[in-house]
């Protein structure tokens, strides 16, 4: 008895200890830190675009964790961490910034702003993976922001969540003559010393149009710093077409739109850039914006789309077409980590960036906020869409193919 | 030959365009010059400091709604305290001896200036009042901007103000005096620091107008400006003559018809080449400038 009584003494608190000690340590083991890296543009000119793109991030990561995180592959609990870098919008920084998020715990990079940076980026990830003589960088990068077509086959580490402007547009050009088969004409304003703006007139605007039919008269070519507008103008205003598609970004857009009010250049139908159907362009220009017609990947239509918009903006952001990408992006980050079985260790880390390539690699569709995203073999999104236009200085929805 | 006709006044109508817009880059020119004519000094950070004088003034508006004069009131006198501020962080307690000292500390001023609006606006584009920017001036096939006419007359008014000023007034004598002789006007009992910083004062209050004036012409506020217009300037300032106002004022304006002209003619991708080839004839064949001012300094 006495002997019982004094084991018991020993071996009692010991298992209590054991038992209080195991508490933290099985907590610890259960929530683990899943590590997601974002990088654009947060200084300079497109500054906006970073700090909306942080925001929403954030806000998806939040509502993620408080929804109770993501399930790892050993069956413990992940809550998500977002970093966010700058990259100036300028390529070697960007690659630079990839680089040190590479030597972090990160699994993923949600990123770039710039298709100027895109593209050298994904230049230096590994082309071909499991390639063992390709040196290049092997870390998933999936891009929320920069739109120049094509770009996610350049690496089968990038990926994209990016609208397709090739369909949207030409949907969109077959829409509007369907509505009004009367306009026949139509001219071009474009920005010609920027990535996205150039390959969207030339590749996708002026082809569409054609396509459906739009005779194009010719383009006014401007650059991105421009202020002064009139010959531009003038030589609009001369070929009197009945349609006018500006591809460029709003500051631009807006310095056109009041250089075509001030000639009283007075197109039956505008069309715009997808990038500008933001906030700048009704900051800048709304009285002459009135009417443009955009198509767009994002507007808070749907119940998904209206949360995400509340959710950014009460961190201080704007959930516009690009940065509700990013909100997509976070979600089916989620569904990769969990169906792919990442641990987020510090010792599976290299394993598990290559899970989440592969989880990538194999998706079909994903979900998105105005409906399922389709994902092509190459890295890309098809992305539901709807066209908008500038209605007393708000963008309103003009028609939604969904429906 | 209706197309040769057609092309001439399109040509013509350009050269008018950029003749008038050309008053803006006149006035940046005329910041650089000045300083550089009393101080021997470059100020990178002028056009910025311009630029966000005409940003200090919207800040203002937003607070309280006031008319565009008014708007471009406080654009002038916040240019005139960014340019005292330049003047006591870039040059008055920087040794002068040091040419680079104070040419990377005005180029750092730009940066941090650009930034700030940068940081504040988040790069979006801001609108900023215009006057007269629904009027169009026609003169047969002709059409003149109301906006650009008024920035025009401003833009005169403002440099012969300048110039009355320069050449009529006490403090415009000592300018010119520690211009041509630092050493002589300080013996004659002009203060050196005190001359410099008026000078920084009225060109950042002709500076804060020309922000204003180039608002105005664009309809919108971006930092997308400032580096246009610091190239611009500098061109001015080169051709021109480096310190000779009338030479920048000149300039100016023909850097303005000859953009237009160019854009015309070749197109925006050429453009600016074109611009830069200009620049290189003046410094191969008259590198002191269109007017490279008589007297030297000490």
């Amino acid at each position: 008895m006495q002997r019982r009584l004094s084991a018991l003494t020993i071996v009692g608190p010991a298992i209590a200890a054991a038992g209080l000690l195991a508490v933290p340590i099985q907590s610890f083991a259960a929530e683990r830190t899943v590590h997601i890296a974002g990088f654009g543009a947060k200084s300079g000119v497109v500054r906006s675009f970073g700090v909306n793109t942080e925001a929403v991030m954030l806000a998806a990561a939040k509502h993620i964790n408080s929804s109770g995180g993501v399930k790892l592959g050993d069956g413990a609990t992940g809550k998500i961490k977002v970093s966010f870098y700058d990259d100036r919008c300028n390529a070697e920084e960007g690659i630079s910034v990839l680089r040190r998020i590479a030597t972090t715990e990160a699994v993923v990079a949600v990123g770039p702003t710039c298709s100027n940076v895109a593209e050298p980026l994904f230049g230096i990830l590994q082309k071909k993976v499991g390639d063992d003589k390709d040196t290049g960088l092997q870390f998933p990068v999936f891009t929320d922001t920069a739109i120049k077509g094509g770009l996610a086959k350049i690496s089968e580490w990038a990926f994209r969540n990016v609208p397709n402007e090739m369909e949207m547009y030409r949907q969109m050009f077959k829409w509007i003559k369907a509505q009004n088969p009367d306009l026949k004409t139509l001219f071009g304003g474009v920005e010609e010393d920027f990535a996205h703006s150039r390959f969207t007139w030339y590749k996708v605007m002026k082809t569409r149009s054609g396509d459906a039919g739009y005779e194009v008269l010719g383009e006014a070519k401007w650059l991105l710093a421009d202020t002064n507008f009139t010959t531009q103008v003038r030589k609009m205003r001369k070929a009197k077409a009945d349609v006018v598609a500006i591809s460029a970004h709003p500051f631009t857009t807006c310095g056109v739109l009041k250089e075509m009010q001030r000639q009283r250049v007075k197109p039956k139908l505008l069309v715009g850039l997808t990038s500008s159907s933001s906030l700048e362009t009704l900051q800048g220009c709304a009285k002459q914006a009135e009417g443009i017609i955009i198509p767009t990947s994002f507007a808070p239509v749907t119940p998904a789309a209206k949360m995400a918009a509340d959710a950014a903006a009460k961190l201080g952001g704007s959930a516009d077409l690009h940065s509700a990408a990013a909100w997509e992006i976070m979600n089916v980050m989620k569904g990769v980590i969990e169906s792919q079985k990442v641990m987020a260790k510090a010792d599976t880390l290299k394993a598990d960036r290559r899970k989440i390539r592969d989880g990538l690699a194999s998706l079909k569709t994903t979900g998105g906020l105005l409906g399922k995203i389709q994902r092509t073999a190459e890295g890309e999104a098809v992305k539901p869409y709807v066209y908008v236009h500038a209605k007393a200085g708000e963008w309103a929805v003009l028609h939604n193919p969904i429906k | 030959m209706e197309d040769f006709l057609f092309d001439l006044i399109d040509l013509v109508q350009s050269i008018a365009d950029g003749l008038l817009f050309g008053t803006t880059y006149a006035m940046i020119g005329i910041g650089f010059t000045l300083i550089f004519g009393v101080m021997d000094k470059l100020n990178m950070s002028y056009a910025a400091a311009a630029i966000a004088g005409a940003y200090s003034s919207i800040a203002v508006f937003a607070v309280v709604p006031a008319p565009a004069p008014v708007v471009f009131l406080i654009a002038a006198i916040s240019g005139g305290i960014f340019g005292y501020v330049i003047y006591l962080l870039c040059f008055r307690f920087i040794p002068l001896t040091s040419p680079l000292a104070t040419l990377m500390a005005t180029v750092g001023m730009l940066l941090l200036i650009d930034e700030i609006v940068v940081h504040e606006t988040d790069g979006m584009p801001q609108p900023y009042p215009a006057l007269f920017d629904d009027v169009m001036i026609e003169l047969g096939p002709f059409g003149l901007r109301g906006d650009l006419m008024f920035v025009f007359f401003i833009s005169v008014v403002s440099m012969a103000v300048l110039l009355y000023l320069i050449y009529r007034t006490r403090l415009g004598i000592a300018t010119r005096a520690v211009s041509q002789q630092p050493v002589a006007a300080q013996l004659c009992g002009i203060g050196l620091e005190r001359t410099n910083a008026m000078t920084f004062v009225i060109t950042g209050v002709l500076g804060g107008i020309a922000g204003a004036m180039i608002g105005a012409a664009v309809g919108v506020l971006s930092p997308l400006l400032t580096l246009p217009f610091t190239v611009k300037g500098l061109i001015v300032t080169v051709i021109g003559g480096l310190g000779s106002i009338p030479g920048a004022i000149i300039a100016g304006l023909m850097v303005g018809a000859f953009e237009n002209m160019f854009q015309f003619l070749r197109g925006v991708t050429e453009r600016d080449m074109y611009v830069m080839l200009l620049l290189f004839v003046f410094l191969f064949l008259r590198p002191g400038g269109i007017f490279s001012p008589k007297a030297g300094r000490d």
